[in-house]
């Protein structure tokens, strides 16, 4: 029983991991109604630069601070030199310039730091378990699961309780609505893109310690973010979260009850969710 | 520029086939163009005839090469048949994810042709017994075609298999041709130009998404049967969101207005990457750069930007009769 225990908090763990991966997508989606393809790409560079920021010395609480606002910076840069101006065109051509992106980001790592992955150190602090009786637990996981609730709470702060959150949720009903009442919607979309970004490199920077960096954990980590998203239901916080504990918690007991097959039980439990309800757990018809 | 005709594309598929030998030193790399543009005329269908943009074409291009793989290692069938079940395992394929996808519309259903190719990744991946998993299945014999005992054609040059590949390719070109021009392809079209008005002029649009889908299905499948034929493996890349990525980017390239443009797109990434990779490694990333460009700057892709040059050449050589109506015909 025990085993199970810790799988569901494993589960947590990497389920509020999967929520920070999703949730940038799911805001995007909800405002700018197009899928980042390239999201996973932000992903990867959150990872890597946290890698590189370790390997010059600097130590990850730093990596952890700064990496979101670069990855964010340049998501913004981008959005303002290349997205601007699909926004006009055919819906296909969206998401084929964010796979056309995210195939450039991919190759640029490879260039930079080869086609082989690496470990990150956890930090020092970090390292070990928590013992509480008969229960261990590892002591990084537990920061994740802290640090991201914490996150969480701020991100949902941001978008209800900002009057940046109400132009994000608004636009998302009606972006000519808002932009009539005089917000500049172009300046919205990007602080939205540069958001959704930042998490996902957040995201990143959190998982190195845990998994490592390898040039392909961007298009892993797209399709986790595509399934939680479509079981959670699009464009909403709350179905992130709920989407992305579930499919974390079911890795998780997976991984112990047939490891080799976790990851398919992932897209079974969406396939599963699909034929129950086909907008998803939260979705809106 | 008059409107690509039916014939004219048929011509102009019969020319590739037959140029391709003259011009090329070697048979696999020409096999190789003709296997890629089955599938990316398989995705033409969806992207270009429907309006479906599906990342799942991986999917069906993989069972192809996992069903011949398997008949061929396993079972001594022939090669004929082990074909025609890779494009009705395909198919059934095709129906199996449509379903699910079908229901979502948009962004939606990207997304799910997405999840369902990584599903589909992590399912060959986890049965190791049947796919080989990680190795992929080796040693995929090429059989001679014959009949009771009597060979037929021996496929052991690789311009023979081409031969074979060929004809294959020309006799689904035609079909398609047919099918596009049936009145089940101009219902496509509604479909793909405005969804609700073909609803409510009371076609099914949901059965004929999943009609073409289940089409598309299958001859992406043969392709990857092809493949494995030919390259004597069935790997697990060839079911891995990296083969979906590629033949989508190839119907991009070539552009989706007509059949032929396929063959063009298809032919231009296995010939440029075939260049490319020889020189830089990463030349995936160009690649990218050139997804990027076509989206922002020539979405008719190479085929449009052909028939851009065309029009300007001819508008230089008859002043004054400018047609500028064409440039948004489809």
């Amino acid at each position: 029983m025990n085993v199970y225990l810790l799988q569901v908090i494993n589960g947590i763990g990497v389920g509020m991991l999967y929520f920070l991966l999703a949730v940038g997508l799911s805001i995007i989606f909800g405002l700018l109604r197009f899928v980042n393809f390239a999201h996973g790409a932000f992903y990867l560079l959150g990872a890597y630069f946290c890698f590189q920021a370790i390997a010059w010395g600097l130590n990850f609480w730093l990596a952890l601070l700064i990496v979101p606002f670069v990855v964010g910076a340049l998501a913004w840069l981008i959005e303002k030199v290349l997205l601007r101006y699909v926004y006009a065109q055919a819906h296909e051509f969206h998401i084929l310039v964010t796979v056309g992106l995210a195939l450039v980001i991919q190759e640029l790592v490879i260039v930079i730091w080869g086609p082989l992955g690496d470990n990150v150190a956890t930090p020092a602090i970090l390292q070990g378990v928590v013992m509480w009786g008969d229960f261990i637990y590892p002591k990084y996981r537990l920061f994740v699961i802290g640090f991201t609730s914490v996150f969480a709470c701020l991100l949902w702060w941001l978008l209800e309780g900002t009057r940046l959150g109400s132009a994000v949720r608004a636009g998302s009903e009606s972006t000519e609505m808002v932009s009539l009442l005089g917000i500049n919607v172009f300046r919205v979309f990007s602080l939205v893109f540069a958001l959704g970004a930042a998490t996902a490199a957040l995201a990143g920077v959190l998982a190195a310690p845990i998994r490592g960096v390898e040039p392909f954990m961007g298009i892993e980590a797209l399709g986790i973010a595509f399934v939680i998203v479509v079981v959670g239901g699009m464009g909403s916080f709350s179905g992130a979260l709920v989407g992305g504990l579930l499919i974390g918690i079911v890795q998780s007991i997976m991984s112990t009850l047939w490891p080799e097959g976790a990851r398919l039980m992932i897209y079974v439990a969406m396939a599963a969710v699909l034929l129950l309800r086909p907008h998803g757990l939260l979705g809106r018809g | 520029m008059p409107r690509l005709t039916t014939h004219l594309q048929l011509i102009l598929a019969l020319a590739v086939t037959l140029v391709l030998p003259l011009v090329m030193q070697s048979g696999s790399l020409a096999t190789e163009v003709l296997i890629y543009a089955l599938a990316v005329l398989g995705c033409n269908l969806l992207l270009g005839y429907t309006g479906l943009l599906s990342f799942g074409q991986g999917i069906f291009f993989g069972m192809g090469s996992y069903t011949v793989g398997i008949l061929l290692t396993r079972s001594g069938l022939p090669l004929p048949v082990a074909l025609v079940a890779a494009v009705v395992v395909g198919a059934l394929a095709a129906l199996l994810v449509g379903w699910f996808a079908i229901r979502q519309r948009g962004t939606y259903f990207v997304m799910l042709t997405l999840a369902f190719s990584q599903l589909f990744y992590f399912l060959a991946y986890s049965l190791p017994d049947l796919t080989g998993g990680d190795n992929g299945l080796l040693d995929v014999p090429r059989p001679a075609i014959g009949v009771g005992g009597h060979e037929l054609l021996s496929l052991a040059s690789p311009w023979q298999f081409y031969a074979l590949v060929a004809a294959s390719f020309f006799l689904v070109f035609w079909l398609l041709l047919r099918i596009t021009n049936s009145v089940f392809g101009r219902t496509l079209l509604a479909i793909r130009d405005n969804e609700a008005r073909a609803a409510a002029v009371g076609y099914n649009v949901r059965l004929f998404k999943l009609a073409v889908f289940a089409l598309s299905g299958a001859v992406t499948a043969l392709a990857g049967a092809f493949l494995a034929i030919m390259t004597g493996i069935a790997p697990l890349s060839s079911i891995e969101y990296h083969t979906s990525e590629m033949i989508l980017v190839m119907t991009v390239i070539g552009g989706t207005g007509n059949l032929f443009a396929s063959v063009l797109g298809a032919a231009f990434y296995v010939l440029f990457s075939d260049w490319l990779s020889s020189l830089w490694p990463r030349w995936l990333m160009l690649l990218g750069f050139l997804l990027i460009a076509v989206s922002l700057f020539m979405q008719k892709g190479l085929w449009g930007l052909g028939e851009r040059i065309w029009l300007a050449v001819r508008r230089k050589g008859t002043p004054g009769h400018a047609p500028k109506s064409t440039e948004n015909g489809s």
